[in-house]
């Protein structure tokens, strides 16, 4: 195992050589005699030294990620062979490739993702004033695209690959720039066929680069929710539990507090209770003191009632049963193997709703397209709590990880985000469901696993 | 050997407030060349150098490692701590610049009175209107974390330069987090304080940043320096209590640690000794009916200007947290 740049050249014939099969010119090759071999190259030399028979060890090209750079230096022009095989793939024949924005809107960024990526965004403004950022991501950029095109519903295709800005803490030795490529549906129906295409066109780009050792985790954020609305319990519980789903803490805490008898904290609450809505209206304008055709700061007069109302109700309502509790708890606990998965998803449910086993039913569904197309999903896990610590996806999601189940590293990921263009625009309300591929991972990992 | 970096506010009630207190504490600040240069010493402490920079680079410097030593808030050290800053230390509470750093909602609201409303009204406020709750604040840092350890997730940080309060009246967002002494400023504008909405108990500190830069520094100065300040003030903030132990109670010490956090300056009292307590100056009133009701009157009390233990805490913070450079 040859683990010196130096002797990999003189392997492959010399500078001179080298040279010509890398079409570079001599200099960069005695370049990386003394700085090692760029990133964009690793999988060529890989390739350049199996057709040839010669042994190297993974760590010429570094370890993931430590050796990664800090700050992508390859030219523009210049493509990996690895990224071209998986833009290729991505765009084919039905997807349109596109070039969207690198400057987005702060504030449509943050609104869409939330504060909590505030630290990780290049934020500043413009002479003209407006807050603007680098994209973090090419999901929220496509969009713009979409609607910058006045589109408004209709159905498109598109695909995409370039550099996103991310900021890492040093100590990570993760890139604050690096390269995705992915692919959005946007406009159209919110339906399995468009999940399916987006999902198995973002299969085989990545499987077209040889990777071995894939493995792929499911979910479907909108199985609870479903769940919640079919459940016997009160509007006000359904929504504050909806609203808790994506942290997990907060959510436990939620479940055991309703399951204890709520008292009666607030004076308020007893007043209101008896009151129909209208009145309940009156007497909470004249309880903040406002005239008749004035309004609350900041909230309308008809939320601030609907909510005392529910509050309200909620003091005289008994607290959730422990079955219930249990039930949603070993609902979102499922994950195992798709097809196990979904029967202990049907044994959980129960029947309880036929809804929800219509939903249950589109899952297997999509499995079984997986499987008619050929996906290989021996290493693949069905789990309920998929997405919950990104509040992002609407419905069916997946990553793709490299590694086994608990050493892993992610290299792409996607699903629905029906709620993603009215977010970013809201005036319209148009299904959406994308991908995105992490190609500088994808790649270092390729060149790596070539001698592992 | 290098000198001692210590940067001071250089402007403001935050200079003035520091300048009385060491003023109070006998330590005379100088400036080198005229009064208005940005640099100076101490007199008869050497090798501490003084910058005068304002609070908020103080922070900045402390935290990127710049500085030894620094006063400022506690808000604006939070406020600009990140992921890569350095460690920075607090030695002592000054006893000025005190502040809350608060959530406060508009009156209006009356079925929101704590975290866990806003938190329910929060993800509300996206359904009844399309977009997040806005929160107007020039802690974007402190709100960020302090939310996302109470489950508050949905809303949008806008920046305020000043007149934070005015914010929602004016439509530019519905709720604020803001920095008050008195929280009257916040009323007066029709806003309330969520009973549980102070985020940051804010106060003037001296802070050190206890990184490498304290390789070949002489800590003789900064230990005469530090010894002087904590026992100035610790002394600020207590009152000293003198009467006679005339009725023996064993229970005495320990109640008086426990309901007044007050303890004897010379340890356990023997009948008929005259004792002093140190006592919070919050405490007296309540700590002095208790003596008095139990018949140890007259009890005196006095303030000490300075109170020097053996050991010094902010010297102990200090040398601990740079022993291992």
């Amino acid at each position: 195992m040859i683990k010196e740049t130096n002797k990999i050249i003189d392997l492959l014939g010399g500078t001179t050589s080298l040279a010509k099969l890398l079409d570079v010119n001599l200099s960069a090759v005695s370049n990386y005699r003394k700085k090692g071999f760029p990133d964009r190259l690793h999988y060529k030399i890989a390739t350049l030294c199996n057709e040839r028979g010669i042994l190297i060890d993974g760590e010429v090209f570094g370890k993931i990620p430590n050796n990664l750079p800090a700050f992508d230096t390859r030219p523009l022009e210049i493509l990996s062979e690895v990224s071209v095989k998986v833009i290729e793939n991505l765009v084919g024949k039905n997807f349109e490739l596109i070039d969207p924005p690198v400057l987005v809107s702060a504030d449509k960024v943050l609104d869409r993702l939330g504060e909590n990526i505030a630290d990780k965004l290049y934020i500043f403004s413009d002479p003209a004033g407006s807050r603007l950022c680098l994209r973090p991501d090419l999901t929220i950029p496509t969009c713009i695209h979409y609607l910058n095109n006045g589109f408004n519903g209709d159905k498109k295709n598109y695909a995409y690959h370039g550099k996103v800005f991310q900021f890492q803490n040093p100590s990570s030795y993760e890139p604050n720039e690096f390269s995705q490529a992915g692919l959005e549906i946007i406009g159209g129906d919110s339906c399995i066929e468009n999940e399916i295409e987006v999902f198995y066109k973002t299969y085989s780009s990545i499987k077209k680069t040889g990777i071995k050792d894939l493995n792929i985790i499911f979910g479907d954020v909108s199985l609870f929710s479903l769940l919640i609305d079919v459940l016997d319990i009160p509007l006000i519980w359904k929504n504050q539990l909806k609203i808790k789903f994506w942290n997990d803490r907060n959510f436990k805490i939620l479940l055991d507090e309703l399951t204890i008898k709520k008292r009666n904290v607030n004076q308020l609450f007893e007043k209101i209770s008896n009151l129909d809505k209208d009145t309940a209206k009156i007497f909470i304008r004249d309880t903040i003191g406002l005239a008749e055709n004035q309004s609350p700061v900041g909230r309308s007069l008809e939320e601030i009632t609907e909510r005392l109302i529910r509050k309200s109700q909620e003091v005289k309502t008994n607290p959730l049963s422990k079955s219930t509790a249990n039930l949603i708890k070993e609902f979102l606990s499922i994950s195992d193997k798709p097809s196990e998965a979904i029967k202990k998803l049907k044994n959980v449910s129960n029947n309880i709703d036929s809804q929800l086993n219509d939903k249950i039913d589109k899952m297997s569904e999509r499995i079984e397209l997986m499987s008619e197309l050929n996906v290989d999903l021996k290493n693949s896990i069905l789990s309920l709590e998929k997405g919950r610590s990104v509040e992002y996806y609407t419905g069916f999601l997946f990553d793709y990880n490299y590694g086994d189940q608990i050493n892993n590293q992610n290299i792409a990921g996607g699903g629905r985000y029906d709620d993603l263009i009215k977010s970013v625009s809201s005036n319209y309300d148009i299904p959406a469901v994308g991908a995105a591929i992490n190609l500088d991972r994808l790649e270092k990992i390729i060149s790596l696993e070539k001698f592992s | 050997m290098s000198s001692i970096l210590l940067a001071l506010p250089s402007k403001g009630r935050l200079h003035e407030q520091m300048n009385n207190f060491f003023e109070s504490s006998g330590i005379i600040l100088k400036r080198s060349g005229g009064q208005r240069t940005y640099s100076g010493f101490i007199e008869g402490i050497d090798k501490i150098e003084i910058i005068y920079l304002s609070a908020s680079e103080i922070s900045s410097e402390l935290l990127k490692g710049n500085i030894h030593m620094g006063i400022t808030g506690i808000d604006l050290i939070e406020e600009r701590r990140t992921s890569v800053s350095k460690n920075v230390v607090m030695l002592s509470r000054l006893g000025f610049g005190k502040a809350n750093v608060v959530i406060a909602v508009p009156n209006s609201w009356i079925d929101v009175d704590n975290i866990k409303d806003l938190s329910e009204v929060s993800s509300e406020f996206r359904s009844y209107n399309n977009r997040r709750i806005r929160v107007a604040t020039k802690f974007r840092n402190i709100t960020r974390i302090f939310f996302s350890q109470n489950g508050i997730s949905n809303y949008r940080l806008v920046d305020s330069a000043g007149a934070t309060e005015g914010s929602p009246a004016a439509g530019a967002s519905e709720i604020i987090v803001d920095i008050t002494e008195t929280g009257k400023t916040i009323e007066a504008n029709n806003l309330k304080i969520l009973s549980d909405g102070v985020m940051l108990e804010s106060e003037s500190c001296i802070f050190s940043s206890t990184n490498d830069i304290w390789k070949d520094i002489d800590l003789q100065p900064v230990e005469k320096f530090l010894r002087i300040i904590s026992a100035r003030s610790e002394a600020l903030g207590n009152a000293e209590l003198l009467f006679d132990y005339i009725i023996d109670d064993k229970d005495l010490e320990i109640n008086l640690f426990r309901e007044f956090n007050a303890s004897f300056i010379n340890g356990s009292p023997n009948l008929g000794d005259s004792v002093s307590l140190i006592s919070p100056l919050s405490m007296v009133p309540s700590c002095t009916y208790y003596l008095t009701s139990r018949g140890y009157g007259p009890v005196r009390t006095t303030r000490p200007d300075f109170i020097y233990n053996n050991e010094s805490i902010s010297w102990n913070l200090l040398k601990n947290s740079i022993s291992s450079i």
